[in-house]
């Protein structure tokens, strides 16, 4: 039982932290168009 | 196609003239063999008799370690005063840079296992007793697939600024069948047992290095390109 | 000016598929399937064991497909997908392999056995990662490109030849211990195991497919802004 808790507490943690690593990407990416933006009204 | 075979010839005799100059990269890589050898008589006493069953590896150990040394340099040195651009812009096939670059390893590897192979059987106390003919031809299959892939990677790794680091991740991986298939092979013709054993590996490794040799042949020109 | 979420009709589709797929996936592994008499809870492993391994060679030949593709034609869109493609490669190659060391574990009391699938999947996970290393070279994409679609090539035609010599490695050294193979599937699984494995395994494709897409649309929208960027910056300099 126990063993069986560890192997789903391993998958999902995994597949939650790759999610995890997706959201960051898109989030830097909204900074950067927010920033992109920004520069376009200055110009 | 014979064209293709002089050049490649060419840059062969080339890249051993340069070596047997200066005798940088042989020196160095059989020093290097010999000094894994004493590290692994460290590891493994070698006054166990146990140690024969690890003789087949460790003669693979020291071809590889010793082999990705030379391998690093092998496209690495062309890169200085972009001797690389150079041979790629001559009018020359890039099949035939591979494969002189392939021969000159393989004959470079050779070499260095010529002597330390025998290093190695001195050191650990190790009795021929299998057939010289098995082992040799189990010797150059393997070496020679060994080199085919390693030349391939290694001129795929000196796009990179970490070259010597990336070529053996790259390329370990890869070998593994065929390193499964020589040490298996290497161990059933020492030990001169069930010689059906060694020739069914053997007939795994030629293929290994037939499929491995059309692919890396077809595809380099597409490193070079890229390069 | 520029889209920030430019999800279309099909990935919202396989959203509203995944995600009820994914509780009924998860009621047909602890409630609906039998409990399997000799090992118990812990064959429980085995349904998402099953699906990861299956994504982890899927994974790997869309990185071959489209690194064939990339030679014949480079293009943007087709570097990004086996990139991506290899990302999520590596993470079901590791929950493949630490599914199957945590089921080992638990059934036969050794975390790693060399067993043929094993090993093949333990050299899979390495060429992933030499190939994001490939990947993560410096230069121009182009020529990343190229060099990493190779690498990948060379990688996919190795695999079955891993898995050929490691086989007859195993059946020549040592006697096959555990019946058929890891997963001993072999005729004494009852329907409802069956159909539970296929159900994740339907799903965890889902899943890929939707992780796909969504992480390549990320990095073309990176690569779209890099573009803007330079745009703008040469406007502040013209």
């Amino acid at each position: 039982m126990t063993y069986l808790l560890m192997g789903y507490s391993v998958i999902f943690a995994l597949i939650a932290g790759y999610m995890m690593i997706l959201g960051k990407r898109q989030k830097q990416i909204e900074k950067e168009i927010k920033q992109l933006e920004e520069w376009n009204q200055e110009i | 196609m014979i064209t293709i075979l002089t050049d490649a010839l060419t840059i062969a005799a080339k890249d051993l003239r340069n070596e047997f100059k200066t005798k940088q990269t042989f020196s160095m890589m059989a020093i290097f063999a010999v000094l894994v050898i004493l590290v692994f008589s460290f590891a493994f006493d070698p006054t166990n008799n146990a140690v024969k069953a690890v003789i087949p590896g460790l003669v693979w150990v020291i071809t590889i370690f010793a082999g990705i040394l030379g391998l690093n340099r092998s496209f690495t040195s062309e890169l200085e005063n972009d001797c690389l651009t150079g041979l790629r812009s001559g009018p020359i096939d890039a099949t035939s840079i591979y494969l002189g670059k392939v021969l000159a390893n393989f004959t470079i590897v050779t070499l260095v296992q010529i002597i330390s192979i025998p290093v190695l059987f001195i050191l650990f106390n190790y009795r021929f007793t299998g057939s010289y003919f098995w082992f040799i031809l189990i010797l150059f299959a393997g070496t020679l697939g060994f080199i085919i892939v390693g030349t391939f990677l290694s001129a795929l790794s000196a796009n990179a600024k970490n070259s010597e680091m990336l070529l053996p991740v790259l390329l370990l991986p890869l070998l593994s069948p065929l390193m499964i298939a020589a040490v298996q092979a290497m161990r059933a013709a020492l030990e001169n047992e069930n010689l059906e054993n060694a020739v069914s590996w053997l007939q795994l490794m030629s293929a290994y290095d037939l499929l491995f040799f059309a692919a890396c042949l077809l595809l380099f020109e597409f490193i070079m390109e890229g390069s | 000016m520029i889209k920030i979420n430019n999800s279309g009709p099909i990935d919202r589709v396989l959203f509203y598929i995944l995600v009820p797929a994914f509780l009924i996936n998860l009621y047909l592994i602890f409630v609906w399937s039998p409990v399997e008499k000799v090992m118990g809870d812990v064959q429980k492993i085995f349904y998402f064991h099953v699906g990861s391994a299956w994504v982890a060679f899927l994974a790997f030949c869309v990185v071959g497909f489209y690194s064939v593709l990339t030679l014949i034609k480079p293009k943007m869109e087709r570097f990004i997908y086996a990139g991506i493609s290899a990302e999520i490669g590596v993470l079901f190659t590791t929950l493949a392999l630490l599914t199957g060391m945590i089921w080992g574990r638990a059934s036969w009391n050794t975390w790693w056995t060399w067993e043929p699938r094993l090993i093949t999947t333990l050299i899979l996970w390495f060429i992933y990662v030499a190939y994001l290393f490939v990947r993560k070279m410096e230069g121009s994409w182009e020529k990343i490109a190229k060099l990493s679609s190779v690498f990948g090539i060379i990688g996919v035609i190795n695999v079955p030849i891993v898995f050929m010599a490691t086989r007859w490695w195993n059946t020549k050294l040592h006697p096959v211990v555990f019946g058929e193979g890891k997963d001993q599937t072999g005729g004494g699984m009852e329907p409802e195991m069956l159909a539970t494995m296929f159900f994740s395994i339907f799903t965890i494709t889902v899943l890929y497919v939707f992780l796909l897409r969504k992480g390549a649309q990320i990095e073309k929208m990176r690569e779209v802004i890099k573009k803007a960027k330079t745009n703008i910056i040469n406007k502040i300099a013209s």
